[in-house]
């Protein structure tokens, strides 16, 4: 193989990079087409709104003020993508992150409000709760072979509705409305620590160390997959089940222990949201928070690296942030999560795309191979 | 207890609706985990129907063109499968993935669009109200409300399995879920066949999601999509071993789960225990993820399910 | 001028880099039972793929009485009466039997309906005619593969084809069935049927064909009467040389016993019946003990409880003494067990991985290439890899870093047998290690398990291809539904013995 036509389609990275951009310009377009049936003449305004996000704040502290903001709730949305990718990695479709979301946020909730536990206490109670989700997931994959979706669909489900019942107790709820108790106001010690990054950010209160230990989390994800063992054999149990078990891998065991990650990393993922302070959770929700899903888009818009995943989330936290800011007596905020779903489905026809790229490299390559050997019988087998 | 049965009988036409649209679709070898979606825009496009027609038209012509335009819509909106999945060879749970969430935030785009407009900026909801005409649907025996639907979910199931099993459509559709390199080789296009399987899918998808949204209620606020009945449809599905009667007595029992949670309150057994709403909320989803545990582990899922079929590889 | 149901003349197909059909012409006569002869990779399958329509050649042309034809699709080729019976078949099966022979051609009634009626009585009527029994209302999984075979063949005479290809039919059958096709194949003839019969196995040429045609690396090497040629003659056109039909190899210095097996009964993933039942054998340092028998009998299975890939219902396994019945797979491999799977694609490799972390599959957790904190120690890792390509002359595109998908078939079966035979076992267990690869890699191969043989391992063989069992080996188990029905010394065994024996004709208590 000779090398020469080396182009900067070549890289792996580059072809991933590529596809998502495609992808994120295709979503971009087509809400833009949406704006425009709706109504025509705010529709640039709308979508550059969304864009810029809160950039559209007239002042620097405040726009910082936002930016903070935004991180905080990107903190979560990577947690969730790394929760799908990992488990992804294993061949498992963890469309559960989002019920493992819902876990962490009631465990870290009822043992802050209602345990004055100190934060570190709480995120490991969310923590374990996603853990437990993922497993029970992985566990009925292995010994009854219920197919990951379907089953994490259905916790998804049972998670939200035993969230709303156990953080409506008495003591978490508050009483006046259908949310549950501020934790500043009855565990200030539940609230992840700031450790001066919040002056940072217009000293905004939400912004804490979850943004780093989020960015951490990554890091850490992409070492254990590349870089040990355990990564090796995650890998090739997803890639290959059959050649994973003749190798001796104990593969069921890794299976149970994959999803039992995954949904660590998603209960975490909401520890890392309502241990902030930024929002309580409301127990009259009728439907699955979207961060679970929105890690879904996230994950494959990273082109399934968690390196990549803390750009997406950041992208994908921008532009629902953004959603807020268009016109509301004309358009909704909605338009932010049509974007990202269609963001998710151009992201299914990624694998497509860079087949695409490789087959137009090979064409390339072999009528270049043609023109410059003379013509030989080669052994084809 | 009449009101259970009502509710069982409805839940379970939607089930049954939905779940055999379902099995169409993975029986040509399409995986169609975007359901939920598909009723979500079926719901839509029927809702929209009820919302815009006159009343004055009569009910026949009203439920005919309710159930024409909620097929319509799912069937449009289940082109985004067939071709991401078909022509694309895409990974089809994340297709499926994406069309669910691309359902709800599109419906909700769409409606509050409508309403924002309509009302000149007061009304931001995302709710279709349909009252007068969800009433034609209904005819009152006592205190039975006897649903259309319900006739047509058991047409459905009929028409289901005359094409499945007694014509050759049936046969070749089958063919292609089970060994697509079989039904090539025979001159059957397997493109073809899995494109109807997935469509037939989003036109009973579809109408089972206008059938969903007018069980109980006479306005929907399709922020909410459907909370999850297309994967209770799945389950069903799957229960029923991708055969269309025992698909039928799966949804009747799913159905009457999900029924008890709306009606229990009517039993003095049941409202003396003293639960909260949310179990009988979950009770659905718990019985399913059982029923899926101790049914799963000799799966008789069509073979080629998911994987995409491509002419060169045979 | 001779009579030719098909012609295909001076056929020339490209493929970037190499030519796969060059210049090749096949003339059938009508009536007549012509064989097409080829090593793997020979250009058979192309030339039947262009007679199909899923390729369309450069140069030359298809003539079907005479006439030029264009075929574009297999829906050409079946519409001018051209029908196949694949190696691999295209069968559903938990379709009928009947329901797979009407599909495509299905008989309804003018409401759609399907009549299945009248299809039942022309298919037992033409199984009868030609000798094809088989029940039209039962499922393809119950029967057995020569059923679903004789199922294919009434496919294409429901079709009312006129010229019939059997592309390798004879691989999966027993003996008696071999006979049986034969015997099919001459009344088909004699009805006037075209036939043209796809094969590399030279003892099935000679008994039924007519005219053969030889293919050699792409190019067409000629045909020749079969009444007018001999075995050795067409093996000579295949292969361009004479093949040496047997392995060099000393005799066998069999020593102590390294592995044990007693009573082992192997649960059945298909049926009801146990695959294997209470089998027997031991395996000594220095010997190739070769298990022996039809595809299905058991031998799969036997190789699953072997190696720990399923859990034995019953019996005993020792290997060096050691008690290894529960011991798990990588129990079992670090105590030196090699095992050469069946299926490289789906056992032997992980195909999106690197040809380093395949070559490292059966070792990556040991201390030399993973350090105590769970690391992977990259560098050594790659190191070893390119020191087994080097010593194993496996062949990639990118060196240690290919992805393995991308390596031939051959490159790939050499980097597991590198990877296996480098672990330094106490016993090789390799499964039909041959299978699909060239002459050239064969003989390697065979090279490889004869010199572990004379380091001092202890070898099972299994194999499906009779000269392997007969050259290879020094002691044949053959296996018959689950059993080990004869034990035999290939010195003094005959092939025709053998067979009757895989085929359940004859067999004898084993001594152990």
């Amino acid at each position: 193989m000779k090398k020469k036509h080396s182009s900067i389609l070549r890289f792996e990275g580059v072809q991933t990079l590529l596809a998502s951009l495609l992808c994120i310009l295709g979503g971009l377009l087509i809400g833009f087409i949406v704006l425009l049936i709706i109504e025509p003449s705010g529709a640039w305004e709308a979508i550059t709104s969304v864009l810029e996000s809160y950039f559209r704040y007239p002042s620097a502290k405040l726009q910082l003020k936002y930016l903070g903001q935004t991180l905080t709730r990107t903190a979560p949305l990577l947690m969730c993508s790394l929760s799908v990718l990992f488990a992804y990695k294993v061949g498992m479709f963890n469309i559960g992150a989002a019920g493992q979301y819902v876990a962490g946020a009631c465990a870290a909730l009822y043992v802050g409000i209602a345990f004055h536990m100190p934060w570190w206490v709480c995120m490991l109670a969310a923590i374990l709760a996603g853990a437990l989700l993922g497993a029970v997931s992985g566990m009925l994959k292995t010994f009854c072979n219920v197919n990951v979706v379907i089953s994490g669909i259905m916790l998804n489900w049972i998670a939200l509705y035993v969230t709303n019942m156990v953080l409506s107790t008495e003591g978490v709820k508050n009483p006046m409305s259908p949310y549950t108790m501020q934790l500043r106001g009855v565990n200030p010690g539940g609230l992840i620590p700031q450790m001066g990054l919040n002056t940072l950010f217009g000293n905004e209160k939400s912004v804490t160390i979850a943004i780093p230990l989020a960015i951490i989390m990554a890091i850490v994800v992409w070492v254990i997959l590349n870089k040990t063992k355990f990564g090796y054999e995650l890998k090739a149990t997803g890639y290959n089940y059959h050649a994973a078990k003749y190798s001796g891998m104990k593969e069921n065991q890794n299976i149970i222990m994959t999803m039992m990650i995954a949904g660590a990393l998603a209960g975490m993922g909401a520890a890392l949201l309502y241990l902030t302070g930024i929002e309580e959770w409301e127990t009259t929700i009728s439907s699955v928070p979207a961060m679970g899903f929105n890690g879904i888009a996230v994950a494959f818009l990273g082109g399934l690296s968690p390196i990549g995943s803390i750009l997406a989330a950041y992208f994908i936290q921008h532009i629902t942030m953004g959603g807020g800011n268009v016109d509301l007596s004309v358009y909704c905020a909605q338009i932010s999560s049509l974007i990202s779903s269609l963001i998710i489905f151009l992201c299914a026809f990624v694998a497509f795309f860079k087949l695409a790229i490789k087959n137009h490299l090979r064409k390339r390559d072999e009528a270049a191979a043609a023109a410059a050997l003379p013509k030989k019988g080669g052994d084809n087998a | 207890m009449i009101l259970l049965l009502q509710y069982t009988l409805l839940f379970a036409s939607v089930l049954l609706l939905v779940a055999l649209g379902g099995c169409f679709s993975e029986r040509s070898g399409v995986i169609n985990i975007g359901l939920e979606g598909i009723m979500v825009i079926g719901a839509l496009g029927g809702a929209l129907v009820m919302k815009f027609l006159p009343a004055e038209m009569g009910a026949p012509m009203m439920i005919t063109a309710t159930i024409l335009a909620s097929a319509l819509a799912g069937m449009l909106y289940s082109l985004l499968l067939a071709v991401a999945a078909i022509n694309f060879k895409a990974d089809q749970t994340i297709t499926g993935t994406a069309m669910n969430m691309l359902a709800t935030a599109g419906a909700t785009v769409a409606v509050k669009a409508m309403n924002t407009a309509a009302s000149g900026g007061s009304d931001v909801s995302s709710d279709i109200i349909y009252t007068r005409a969800r009433d034609m649907f209904i005819v009152r025996f006592g205190n039975f409300e006897f649903n259309w639907f319900m006739v047509v979910a058991l047409v459905a199931l009929l028409i289901s399995w005359v094409l499945l099993y007694k014509v050759k459509f049936g046969l070749r559709l089958r063919a292609c879920g089970e060994h697509p390199q079989a039904a090539d080789s025979v001159g059957i296009n397997v493109y073809k066949m899995r494109y109807a399987g997935v469509l037939i899918s989003g036109i009973l998808g579809g109408i089972g999601g206008i059938v969903y949204i007018t069980a109980g209620v006479s306005s929907w606020k399709f922020e909410n999509g459907v909370a999850g009945f297309g994967f209770l449809a799945l389950a069903v599905m799957i229960f029923g071993q991708w055969k269309p009667f025992k698909i039928a007595l799966a949804a009747l029992l799913f159905g009457f789960f999900r029924a008890l949670g709306n009606v229990y309150t009517g039993f003095d057994f049941l409202k003396n225990l003293n639960l909260p709403s949310g179990v009988y909320n979950m009770l659905p989803y718990i019985i399913s993820l059982i029923v899926l545990a101790l049914t799963s582990k000799s799966s008789l899922a069509p073979k080629a399910e998911g994987i995409p079929y491509d002419k060169g590889s045979r | 001028m001779e009579q030719y149901a098909v012609e295909m003349l001076h056929i020339t197909k490209r493929f970037p880099g190499i030519i796969a059909n060059d210049d090749i012409t096949l003339q059938l006569k009508k009536g007549e039972i012509h064989a097409l002869l080829g090593e793997n990779g020979a250009g058979k399958s192309t030339l039947m793929s262009v007679l199909f329509g899923l390729y369309t050649p450069e140069e030359g042309e298809i003539r079907m009485d005479g006439q030029a034809v264009k075929i574009r699709n297999p829906n050409d080729a079946n519409a001018r009466g051209i029908g196949m019976v694949h190696q691999h078949f295209k069968l559903v099966e938990c379709f009928t039997v009947l329901d797979n022979i009407i599909m495509g051609v299905e008989p309804t009634n003018k409401l759609g309906f399907l009549q299945k009626k009248h299809a039942r009585e022309k298919v037992l009527a033409m199984s009868e005619k030609y000798g094809l029994h088989v029940n039209p209302d039962a499922l393809i999984s119950d029967i057995t593969v020569g059923m679903q075979q004789r199922t294919e063949i009434l496919k294409m005479l429901y079709r009312e084809n006129d010229i019939l290809i059997f592309d390798e039919p004879t691989a999966v059958l027993t003996p008696q069935e071999i006979d049986e096709l034969m015997q099919i194949m001459k009344n088909l003839a004699a009805e006037g049927k075209s036939i043209l019969f796809i094969s590399h196995k030279l003892n099935e040429i000679m008994a039924v064909a007519d005219r053969c045609s030889v293919l050699r690396k792409g190019k067409y090497i000629g045909t020749v009467e079969i009444k007018n040629t001999t075995k050795a003659e067409l093996s000579r056109m295949m292969v361009g040389r004479d093949v040496k039909f047997a392995v060099d190899k000393e005799e066998a210095k069999p020593a102590d016993v390294v592995m044990d097996v007693q009573h082992m009964t192997v649960a059945s993933k298909q049926h009801d019946n146990d695959a294997v039942r209470d089998v027997s054998f031991q395996v000594r340092r220095g010997e190739i003990v070769c298990i022996a028998g039809i595809d299905g009998n058991g031998q799969s299975e036997l190789v699953f409880g072997v190696t720990g890939l399923e859990p034995l219902k019953s019996g005993k396994i020792t290997m060096c003494g050691q008690d290894i019945t529960k011991a798990p797979i990588r129990k079992r491999s670090t105590s030196g067990m090699s095992h050469i799977p069946e299926d490289r694609h789906k056992h032997g490799l992980v195909l999106d991985y690197t040809l380093e972390d395949n070559m490292v599959l059966q070792r990556y957790f040991e201390p030399q290439f993973t350090n105590g904190i769970g690391f992977l120690k990259r560098g050594a890792i790659h190191a070893y890899a390119e020191k087994l390509i080097d010593q194993y002359d496996v062949r990639s595109g990118q060196g240690a870093v290919t992805v393995a998908r991308s390596m031939s078939g051959g490159n790939q079966q050499k980097a597991i047998i590198a990877r296996e035979i480098d672990k330094d076992p106490e016993l090789l267990v390799a499964v039909q290690p041959t299978r699909g690869l060239d002459v050239g890699a064969i003989e390697y191969i065979h090279q490889q398990i004869v010199a572990q043989r004379d380091a001092g391992k202890a070898v099972l063989l299994v194999s499906l291809e009779l000269d392997e069992v007969m050259n290879v080996s020094d002691r044949i188990l053959v296996m018959y539904e689950g059993e080990i029905v004869g034990e035999f010394d290939p010195k003094k065994v005959t092939v025709e013995e053998l067979g009757l024996y895989m085929a359940g004709a004859k067999r004898e208590g084993v001594a152990q």
